[in-house]
């Protein structure tokens, strides 16, 4: 291995720019096949309705059409992430649940054909009562949307370690807060697409925006009742996740079900809001925490519950209702903790994981934190350093934390913010608050919780990588080429880069759990050290050295400290193929977590190999007249283990804060109707940041080398965006002098907090 | 039913070459550009105008192509991200992007280099606060903004008089 790094640590533009650049990278909807067909779905006008009948004969008499399906035309397979969520039949047949929630579709010549035909669908709804947020769904006598769910429960995750009473018992202070937020959405420029092509051995390749190629395929294959390897997920450019990604969706499931039927190419493209609406939604949350403290602010119990709306469906419901608890019991010390979460559902669209999933949760914690340590006249920054996770503890849940520059994250950020001359001494309507997080670096998946990649050279020297890592557009394409390329000793430019196919790429668990540096990019140098040591023993002999004498690099095999001993790596790639020697390398990671851990049945063990954490410090200004927020500066960190490449990981910070903390704290919200019926679906209304809402941002890389990641790297920017949006619900709170517990912060709530304080009014959380 | 209206024929040059199709008058500018000249790089996020990434050049001029009909440009000369790059040569502005980590998911980048060119056109050094507010009209949900600012920023930093490449 050659001892001086070239490209990790670099600040290097990423390799699939310069497609992007030049309006070359093909996305789903710019794909386009021979004979290819147009798709539309028609989607139910209720919240909640039995189906009584569908009926498309009179959409197939329009000139034009090739197909229709409705749920009686598939096999009605209910769908789940889990064995035990399998609650989502992809196109329903009795009963639809969300408003806009597809029904039927139809195949035609050209989208104005499939537009008219899609008027002409004929279905009769019995329309049922609604329940459309999770009081009316708890209530007593609640119609239930799933009827082996009493209470419209759909996930109840019971953690509890310790003696929580006796925590608040020994405490010296008690605090009991209830924060609130309505559901919140990804936004994502790309509006979610399918392409599904029919092949003529039976099989089905399909291209569309995925968190996971190989888990879309798996689903796809069980609820089209086809074997695994006649779904064939293909590669596309993919205009962003966050989360939104995930899981399984209708539409994919309706293009292929078109496709199969009209046996010609389909391509369904969703509109603005049909992306917001019937692909994935943020949670809805009601947190209730109550934190007892020592006198020097040591967290000594909490005990938290929390109601998460979930809509309609389970999607990755056990996970999403686990993770928000995750990151607090990992980033802070908490001897004594129960955590009662509750996902239930109601009649609104799927909610899924987000990128900055419980900002009512998170912020809450923080929050909460600042108050208690006002009461015992401490600094909130002094507070957070006693109660930060340090490496080597355990998390209440039994995962060890290997590497943590958590308390380097906090100190750096509070340094370059002048926390300790502006704590308490900023001029009136200016405040400053501090954010801290923790994510994890994947979960506990089974047999699919590992990553494996292969490595084959070229004749003329350069190198193929295959892996099933998928890019969304943080740059995973990249981090692969660009660790591949450090192991191989070549140049960029030198890597193929083979990924995110399912027929062509092995297993990977996907991006969505932050997972793809640490498994994908450790299978990927696993893959090529495995290689480089093939072809180092073809060459040997050649240069007259022992194996372990040569080294890779600027596409030479050489002998370490001799450059003159040295072989093109081409010609000991020739050298191997004229010896029958050919290289291929292959390796995989496997992360070291407890596979007996289960999201509800034992939330205990090992979640995750490693962790990532962060902290912000953001500073901001409120106009009393009006309740608007000025952010005035923000600064991030984060500790990602290494960065590998810096102006990457800046990127994922600078994007995260703006997604969490500006979109997230101070504006974005979906907002319904009586009858379930979202407001504002579409860019115009719902208010997404812009350059001119972004404030100055500063980036602190911390670097904590963790020992299994891809050359110490763990995870990059997720830490970063979710403390944004609690250091800035800190900062209002220490503008106006009072804290504001129901989010985003809208001028409309602060000015609220405002006025009541002027009143005199106690701050109150919110009401159910 | 409306009865369809007669078709037209639609002429112009687009990134410098003359097209000439036979158009429904209702066809919008990005539906000719994507669907019958294959040039997808400008996208749809919206359909209303909003989030910028069709933005296109008309005479200069930056539109709007999912609100602009085809006919509007007639005889007009129409840029696309696609003919920012002379000769395979890629423009400074892609350049600047590329080199400043200005694209992450790339979705919004094409209507980002044309709102680049549209700014360094009229205003060949624009300070923060023109960068920003000549962006404002485009989202972008990866980047916060920051590297596609600098990235603009660069373009503008040679000294005045220099020439400009």
């Amino acid at each position: 291995m050659s001892p001086q790094l070239r490209y990790v640590g670099q600040r290097l533009p990423r390799v699939d720019s310069e497609a992007k650049a030049r309006g070359a990278a093909l996305f789903a909807g710019d794909i386009r096949l021979p004979r290819m067909l147009h798709a539309k779905v028609l989607r139910s006008p209720h919240a909640h309705a039995r189906i009584l009948g569908v009926d498309y004969s009179e959409a197939l008499t329009v000139p034009g059409v090739r197909a229709g399906v409705s749920g009686q035309d598939s096999a009605a397979v209910k769908w789940g992430v889990f064995r035990y969520t399998r609650d989502q039949v992809l196109l329903p047949v009795e009963r639809v649940r969300f408003l806009g929630e597809e029904v039927a579709a139809v195949a035609a010549e050209s989208l104005a054909a499939a537009e008219e035909a899609c008027a002409l669908i004929k279905v009769q709804y019995q329309p049922l009562p609604v329940v459309l947020n999770v009081w009316e769904a708890m209530a007593e006598g609640a119609p239930l949307l799933h009827d082996d769910h009493p209470h419209n429960i759909n996930v109840h995750v019971h953690i509890n370690v310790g003696d929580v009473e006796r925590g608040f018992r020994e405490s010296h202070l008690v605090r009991e807060d209830t924060f609130s937020a309505p559901e919140d959405s990804y936004f994502m420029t790309e509006p979610y697409a399918v392409v599904a092509n029919p092949l003529a051995d039976g099989s089905l390749e399909l291209w569309m925006p995925n968190a996971a190629p190989h888990q879309k395929a798996k689903a796809l294959a069980n609820a089209l009742k086809l074997p695994l390897g006649k779904v064939i997920v293909r590669k596309c450019a993919i205009g962003g996740a966050f989360g939104g990604r995930s899981d399984v969706f209708p539409a994919e499931f309706i293009a292929a079900l078109l496709a199969i039927k009209a046996q010609r190419p389909v391509r369904l493209v969703y509109s603005r809001e049909e992306n917001s609406l019937a692909t994935r939604k943020g949670h809805g949350m009601f947190t209730m925490i109550k934190t007892g403290v020592d006198q020097e602010g040591r967290v000594l119990a909490r005990d938290i519950t929390c109601y998460m709306d979930g809509g309609a469906y389970s999607s990755t419901g056990p996970i999403a209702t686990s993770v928000p608890f995750l990151c607090m019991e990992q980033c802070y010390k908490l001897p004594n903790v129960r955590f009662n979460g509750y996902r239930v559902y109601t009649n609104k669209p799927i909610g899924g994981m987000y990128r900055v999933h419980g900002r009512a949760f998170a912020s809450g914690v923080d929050l909460q934190l600042d108050l208690l340590a006002e009461e015992l006249g401490l600094d909130p920054l002094e507070v957070r350093l006693r109660n930060a996770r340090q490496a080597g503890e355990t998390t209440p849940t039994g995962s060890l934390v290997q590497s943590c520059g958590l308390t380097e994250c906090i100190t750096k950020s509070a340094l370059a913010a002048g926390w300790r001359d502006k704590y308490g001494k900023l001029p009136p309507w200016r405040g400053i608050g501090l954010g801290t997080n923790s994510v994890q670096t994947g979960f506990p998946m089974g047999i699919r919780g590992g990553s494996s990649a292969m490595v084959k050279f070229n004749e003329d020297g350069g190198a193929t990588v295959i892996s099933g890592v998928v890019d969304n557009g943080q740059g995973n394409d990249h981090m692969l080429v660009q660790i591949a390329a450090e192991v191989l000793g070549l140049d960029l430019a030198d890597i193929q880069l083979i990924s995110a196919d399912t027929q062509a790429t092995p297993n990977d668990p996907g991006s969505y759990s932050m997972i793809s540096t640490l498994a994908g990019g450790g299978a990927v140098k696993a893959a090529c050290q495995d290689a480089l040591a093939q072809l180092l023993a073809v060459a040997a002999p050649a240069l007259q050295a022992a194996p372990q004498e040569l080294e890779a690099q600027g596409g030479q095999i050489m002998v370490a400290g001799e450059p003159t001993r040295a072989l093109p790596i081409a010609k000991a790639v020739r050298l191997s193929l004229a010896q029958g020697r050919p290289v291929m390398g292959r390796g995989s990671f496997f992360p070291r977590v407890d596979n007996k851990r289960e999201w509800l049945k034992n939330p205990f063990g090992q979640l995750s190999e490693t962790f990532s954490f962060g902290a912000c410090v953001a500073e901001v200004e409120v106009d009393p007249a009006t309740g608007q927020v000025k952010i005035l500066n923000l600064v991030l960190s984060q500790d990602c283990g290494r960065a590998l490449n810096p102006l990457v990981v800046e990127g994922q910070f600078e994007g995260g804060a703006s997604m969490g903390g500006v979109g997230g704290m101070l504006a974005e919200e979906f907002l319904w109707t009586r009858e379930g019926r979202c407001l504002n679906p579409s860019f115009l209304d719902y208010k997404v940041p812009l350059a001119c809402d972004m404030p100055a941002m500063a980036n602190i890389i911390v670097e904590s080398m963790d020992q299994s990641g891809p050359f110490g790297a763990k995870e990059a920017g997720m830490s970063a965006a979710m403390s944004a949006a609690q250091a800035i619900a800190g900062a209002v709170a220490n503008a106006i002098g009072r804290p504001v517990f129901e989010y985003p912060l809208t001028p409309a709530r602060v000015l609220k907090a405002i006025q009541e304080k002027q009143a005199g009014l106690p701050a109150r959380g919110p009401q159910k | 039913m409306d009865q369809p209206r007669p078709k037209q024929i639609f002429g112009a040059q687009v990134n410098g070459q003359g097209v000439e199709l036979l158009i429904a008058p209702q066809e919008t500018l990005l539906e000719v550009l994507r669907d019958r000249l294959e040039l997808t790089g400008s996208k749809e996020g919206c359909g209303e105008g909003v989030c910028g990434a069709c933005t296109v050049l008309v005479d200069g001029q930056p539109r709007r192509a999912c609100l602009t009909l085809a006919l509007e440009a007639q005889g007009l000369s129409v840029l696309t991200v696609e003919g920012l790059a002379q000769g395979g040569e890629l423009s400074r502005e892609q350049r600047a992007f590329i080199e400043h980590g200005a694209i992450q998911c790339g979705y919004c980048t094409p209507g980002m280099l044309m709102a680049t060119r549209d700014l360094l056109s009229r205003e060949p050094f624009p300070d923060e606060a023109a960068i920003r507010r000549q962006i404002s009209g485009h989202v972008c949900r990866c980047t916060g903004y920051a590297k596609i600012v600098e990235a603009v920023a660069a373009l503008g930093q040679a000294a005045p008089g220099e020439e400009q490449p």
